[in-house]
């Protein structure tokens, strides 16, 4: 008996949040979160996670190094919406609160293969100076109310950031019934497996 | 019919002399192909890079065409404009590319140029800001009236397309 063709596919993502690199800020930890569109459904494995501190190391590589698993199998019957990983980094400021250090978001790659993704990471910035000065007293720095802002295109002509660091993730993607629902997702992408593991300061 | 799906992202800009950048874009398809989602224009942040020179946008691309035809492939055209401390936007460059035509992942540079004035226009501009702006978008991505232009190069845009095929196999499209 010929089997239905199916009308979902499915998106297995398995990874990592490797490392950071921060040239002025140290003691930092991450959280992460999918955001995906309304055709996609998370069916297994966690969609949020926060990280441990990592220090940066003593010697002269200054690596911080967090190596946090990410594990997500999603169903879907439409790629529009693909699902994006959004990071968020924190850490601890001179007067000991936890502030923001970065946001960051990347779609998950999409063609079936081992893919290895730097990342930018970028705060809001005050507008005057005296908020600066303000924000950097009171330790309440300009954070986003919802990360998720972070993976969307509409509403950011109106924000002001700065780059400030970088934050480097592993990918293994499989996916299941894509080609049978007439998909084509091209040749496996090998451009990010060569070279070291640990970040460079240009991506790619 | 068959469709076609642009998942990326506009990373940043590099080479502008201007540092606080932002892009305005959009993307242009001819009369067989429709839009099923996603947006079709939008403006980047405006980023000031701490480290290094390159303003990083991360700005998420994802759209759904369905076509009829291979002509009038999508292309993508940007604005670079740059943002001063007191607010004003200056333009900083122009610049199209076509969105790729095979499927998967792809790195791309776009350059930019910005046109020049006369020399007074271009005097003014390094005192005072502002400088001469195209009146329709339209010629940023087409050849019609180039040849009445004399520009200077901009920087370079990068981007991270991934393209996303269906059925076109189906239609005997070799891509």
């Amino acid at each position: 008996m010929a089997a239905a063709s199916p009308s979902v596919f499915l998106l297995m993502v398995n990874g990592q949040v490797e490392s950071a690199q921060f040239p002025e800020y140290d003691d930092l930890y991450c959280k992460y979160c999918f955001v995906y569109g309304q055709d996609w459904a998370p069916t297994a494995g966690l969609e949020e996670g926060i990280s441990q501190i990592a220090s940066k190391s003593q010697d002269v590589r200054q690596a911080l190094v967090w190596n946090f698993p990410i594990d997500v199998t999603f169903k879907s019957t439409n790629p529009y919406g693909w699902p994006q990983i959004v990071l968020s980094v924190y850490g601890p400021d001179v007067f000991g609160n936890d502030v923001v250090r970065g946001y960051g978001a990347v779609h998950v790659p999409f063609s079936p293969g081992r893919h290895k993704r730097t990342i930018p990471m970028f705060v809001p910035e005050s507008t005057s100076t005296l908020q600066k000065f303000t924000s950097w007293f009171m330790g309440r720095r300009p954070e986003y109310t919802d990360p998720k802002v972070v993976a969307q295109g509409e509403g950011r002509e109106v924000t002001r950031v700065r780059s400030q660091g970088f934050v480097t993730l592993l990918f293994n993607v499989v996916t299941k019934d894509m080609k049978k629902l007439g998909y084509d997702t091209g040749p496996v992408d090998t451009q990010g497996v060569l070279g070291p593991s640990l970040p460079q300061v240009n991506p790619q | 019919m068959a469709e076609v799906h642009v998942i990326g992202q506009i990373l940043g800009a590099t080479g502008f002399s201007e540092s606080s950048l932002f892009c305005k874009w959009g993307i242009h398809t001819g009369a067989a192909w429709k839009l099923l989602s996603g947006v079709r224009e939008g403006q980047t942040q405006v980023d000031t890079p701490q480290i290094g020179d390159m303003a990083y946008w991360s700005h998420p691309i994802d759209l759904h065409f369905a076509t009829k035809g291979l002509q009038g492939w999508p292309r993508l055209h940007l604005q670079v404009w740059s943002q001063d401390s007191f607010g004003r936007c200056q333009l900083a460059g122009y610049g199209f590319c076509h969105v790729p035509s095979s499927p998967g992942t792809h790195q791309l540079d776009c350059p930019t140029w910005r046109p020049l004035g006369s020399w007074r226009e271009q005097l003014a501009r390094a005192f005072v800001g502002g400088g001469p702006q195209l009146l329709h978008a339209d010629t940023i991505y087409s050849g019609a009236d180039r040849y009445r232009l004399h520009t200077a190069a901009g920087g370079t845009v990068h981007l991270a397309i991934g393209l996303l095929l269906r059925h076109f196999d189906r239609y005997g499209v070799e891509c």
